[in-house]
């Protein structure tokens, strides 16, 4: 009865989540990763809907491609599109056991943020340069900069605190002391900063 | 273990035309958006529904989730439908409010926070 008790036990700590089966097939650090991205939407999600709710009740609301630059919005938006895909393809030559290429791919993910986030810095420059505030702006909708601020400039955190992680994975990469599955989480976090700039290019810029 | 079985020497070219249809949809959204050809209902329709189809390519190419167990699957779900819900839980309250017109004028002016305007 002893033995039995023991062999399973060990059994239980070798598996994925030392608690038996693994329920939705992944390692515990990506599952943790997805709940964090879970958690961190419903953030965004709770941000673009005060947005929606300011918007409606305001009694006007500026043409939003008339105070921003429609080509440098789209640039960005671009840019960050194309470092999610490189980013996708670092993850793929990390898994195949192709650390040289993972750290080309993981260089280029980190080009394409810093490329984003200087011009999120401009666009910043030029709106308070205009003279928006938290609580003012020259178009008479006080809601209209203060959800400008506050919706890119929690996204562009993500995005600086993105860089941050793709630089030390990519550290580690070039130094060889990497897994997959780092590579993979890393990416699964920078896909999910891809996708909060969808939502807000939709909502905030072109509706 | 789904993550470790699928690595993707080969999904280069997947991925190439994930990005690509992602800067199609995208430039269709900017001119959806940009230019004022469409009443107000269908540009939002299409703006919604441009942006869950790319939502959807991301996610299921880029984060492997068409790899990924269907309970992992349905858990990222979560956020979109708790969005839904209180969508319509605050859309109610903007009922009989003066419905948003878009400024015709933008000439420059401050609204302190007083409430006091300054030109």
């Amino acid at each position: 009865m002893e033995s039995t008790s023991l062999a399973e036990q060990q059994r239980i700590l070798a598996s994925d989540w030392g608690g038996g089966k693994s329920p939705f097939g992944t390692s515990w650090s990506k599952f943790m990763m997805w709940i964090f991205i879970i958690s961190d939407a419903l953030t965004f999600a709770g941000f673009l809907i005060a947005y929606g709710f300011m918007r409606r009740v305001a009694p006007a609301w500026p043409v939003q491609m008339e105070v921003f630059d429609p080509l440098l919005i789209t640039f960005m938006t671009f840019v960050l599109i194309s470092s999610s895909a490189v980013m996708a393809m670092a993850v793929s030559a990390a898994r195949a056991g192709d650390p040289k290429s993972a750290t080309k791919f993981l260089a280029l993910t980190i080009l394409g943020g810093a490329i984003f986030l200087g011009c999120q810095a401009y666009e910043w420059w030029h709106f308070i340069h205009e003279g928006a505030t938290l609580t003012t702006n020259p178009w008479g909708v006080p809601q209209f900069s203060a959800s400008f601020f506050v919706i890119t400039g929690f996204h562009g955190f993500h995005v600086f605190s993105g860089l941050t992680i793709l630089a030390i994975v990519a550290l580690r990469a070039a130094m060889g002391k990497y897994s997959g599955d780092s590579v993979e989480n890393a990416g699964l976090y920078w896909h999910f900063v891809d996708v909060v700039w969808v939502f807000v290019f939709a909502f905030f810029y072109l509706l | 273990m789904a993550s470790h079985e699928h690595a993707h020497p080969a999904g280069y070219k997947q991925y190439f035309m994930t990005w690509l249809w992602l800067l199609i949809m995208t430039s269709a959204a900017l001119v959806i958006g940009y230019f004022h050809f469409l009443p107000e209902g269908i540009k939002a329709f299409l703006l919604v529904s441009i942006t869950l189809a790319k939502i959807f390519l991301i996610g299921s190419i880029f984060m492997h989730l068409k790899s990924e167990r269907v309970n992992l699957v349905m858990l990222t779900f979560s956020p979109l439908v708790l969005s839904i819900v209180l969508f319509f839980f605050t859309f109610g309250e903007t009922i009989g409010t003066n419905p948003t017109h878009q400024l015709e004028n933008q000439s420059p002016k401050f609204v302190m926070p007083t409430g006091e305007v300054k030109h």
